[in-house]
């Protein structure tokens, strides 16, 4: 059972906007899941769905196993969320509204008040618990949300852009919170467009836009399959022959590169292994006459790897909706169609476009 | 329960610490006193100086106060709700349930403080002409127009996202309602109506089929604004 799963997840607002478009979405139990995309893409509608706070337009959604309506108290009771830029009652003070947050969970109120005094030091807010929120900064408003999602001690925290208004020193502090709550049973879903915070907490990543999933799967793996396509290279002698010969190490269109003086970075997307594009640079190195200063393989790989599944996904929107009628007519299984769709026959296979 | 509870004493805290409460209860109470003494002084008649304090006191301060009460009581807080409360261990019924029964219940609480003892003293201290019947059938049909205007604002916070827009709706119903219910033939349901027979009813005169009849409308009416209330909300996006 996943603790999280959407099937066919599709929100359109008014029949004006569509802020899901299908989004198949499945998070397993104790994952720490980064949920990556542009600002638009569908992050916090995803969200919302999930807690109960908007409908779908169409398509399912299940939390713990179950389907999540807004009279599913019982479902909420479990789980943690911090909304991105939280708002709370300004003329509330962190205590009271720790306790009013306690008497909703039903937590009695002697427990309570122990939970608010960890929890407004794990955030560093004590030096501020006497004061009311309305003069709070937007850094001590998502401390005390992320106070507040863990008051119930919640089995699954949904985190909207839990580093959003952070100062270094409070993002850093706020991530180091997030890696001591993963594990224990407990699953975390981090929505972000800060990619380094991702890399930091998370084991699995999708990348949502326009709406959908584009890929899904553990961090190794992105990080691995980031590496694999990315080569950059220092040369020293005649740049302008090496660089007309680039074309020729794989097939047409499948290279790119970049080139500031005397340094290239060159990316593949291929299907080659990665130990096969360093062999054919090195061969080119060699026919061209030029001489190697260094070579390392990815830099800013994750940043990287997104974007580009970004721009892959843009291109290919007609083969994927093409894949999607062949799929909606062979295949009546919605995981084997998530696994058509969201895998090599929509054109935004785990390996070589990353 | 826990939820409804603690949304209700949530909401019961903040009604008792808005500026419209500070300021509600002192123009009613004011007013009230002035009139008891001009009444004892002057031998006014119980009953005409009671509907005197409804027309140009109680009933327009009431009407304006109970409009933005209402009207503010979920779309005043249309941030916080989905942030800080409906995210959390709480069903769209508890919260809509405990809104509707703190904003009903606060303004009943506020009239009844006020007009019980201010009838006590207009009873005791002016001419006295009224029957304790009347006063009862009287004062409830004001309390059940009252709780219509609460029950309507509580509709109109539901539907709309901001918070003047739905106090303005709400005048601007109770103030035109009366030349479309004229229109309609239908005069008896106006407020103007009900309050241009007060005297009438608190001596006991009128006649009890068209005070039941106030009374079945209004409850009805506001039971059907709270109905829907419920439905909407339930079904709202957050």
């Amino acid at each position: 059972m996943y603790i999280v799963q959407t099937t066919d997840l599709t929100k359109i607002y008014e029949n004006s906007y569509i802020a899901l478009n299908a989004l198949n979405l499945r998070v397993d139990k104790g994952m720490v899941f980064g949920l990556v995309g542009p600002n638009g893409a569908g992050k916090s509608t995803t969200f919302r769905i999930l807690l109960g706070l908007q409908k779908p337009t169409a398509g399912e959604v299940s939390v713990f196993g179950e389907s999540m309506t807004p009279e599913r108290a019982d479902i909420r009771r479990r789980i943690g969320y911090l909304p991105t830029n939280p708002s709370f009652p300004k003329h509330m003070t962190p205590i009271t509204y720790l306790e009013f947050v306690g008497s909703i969970l039903g937590i009695d109120s002697s427990r309570a008040k122990v939970q608010l005094a960890r929890l407004l030091q794990a955030v560093d807010l004590v030096g501020a618990s006497a004061q009311r929120i309305q003069g709070f900064s937007t850094g001590m408003m998502t401390r005390l949300g992320i106070a507040a999602a863990l008051m119930g001690d919640p089995e699954l925290l949904i985190l909207d852009e839990p580093t959003s208004g952070l100062d270094p020193a409070g993002r850093k502090q706020t991530i180091e919170l997030i890696r001591e709550l993963s594990g224990r049973d407990r699953t975390i879903i981090i929505a972000t467009h800060i990619l380094s915070d991702v890399e930091r907490v998370c084991s699995d990543v999708g990348i949502i836009s326009q709406g959908r999933i584009i890929y899904s799967g553990p961090m190794a793996e992105m990080r691995r399959l980031a590496r694999q396509g990315s080569i950059s290279i220092e040369i020293e002698g005649n740049a302008s022959a090496f660089e007309q010969q680039i074309h020729t190490l794989d097939e047409i269109g499948s290279v790119r590169y970049e080139r500031v003086g005397s340094e290239f970075r060159i990316t593949f997307l291929g299907t080659e292994p990665l130990s096969e594009y360093v062999q054919r640079v090195i061969n080119l190195i060699d026919r061209t006459g030029v001489e190697m200063l260094y070579m390392t393989t990815g830099a800013d790989e994750i940043e990287e790897a997104f974007l580009r599944r970004l721009e892959d996904d843009r291109t290919r929107g007609f083969l994927r909706a093409a894949a999607w009628v062949a799929v909606q007519d062979l295949n009546d299984d919605p995981i084997a169609e998530f696994t058509k769709l969201e895998r090599p026959d929509a054109g935004i296979s785990r390996n070589p476009a990353i | 329960m826990q939820a409804f509870l603690a949304i209700l004493r949530y909401d019961f805290g903040q009604l008792i610490r808005s500026w419209i409460s500070r300021i509600w209860v002192p123009l009613l109470v004011l007013p009230a006193f002035a009139l008891v003494i001009i009444a004892h002084e002057e031998s006014e008649l119980a009953s005409e100086t009671l509907a005197f304090y409804v027309w140009a006191v109680m009933a327009p301060i009431s009407a304006i106060a109970v409009a933005i009460l209402a009207s503010s009581a979920i779309s005043g807080e249309a941030t916080i709700i989905s942030d800080s409360i409906l995210s959390r261990s709480v069903t769209r019924t508890e919260y809509v349930a405990a809104k509707i029964i703190s904003r009903l219940g606060f303004t009943l609480a506020v009239y009844l403080i006020v007009v019980i003892p201010f009838t006590y003293f207009v009873i005791r201290y002016a001419a006295s002409d009224t029957s304790v019947v009347g006063v009862i059938i009287g004062l409830m049909m004001l309390a059940a127009m009252l709780m219509f205007l609460a029950a309507l604002g509580i509709a109109m916070s539901v539907t709309m996202s901001s918070v003047l827009p739905a106090v303005l709706v709400v005048l601007l119903s109770v103030t035109l309602s009366g030349p479309v219910l004229q229109f309609l033939g239908l005069t008896w349901m106006s407020t103007t109506a009900v309050i241009d027979q007060l005297p009438e009813t608190f001596r006991g005169d009128a006649q009890a089929w068209d005070q039941l009849r106030v009374l079945l409308v209004f409850s009805a009416l506001s039971i059907v604004a709270l109905g829907s209330s419920v439905l909407i909300f339930r079904n709202k996006d957050l």
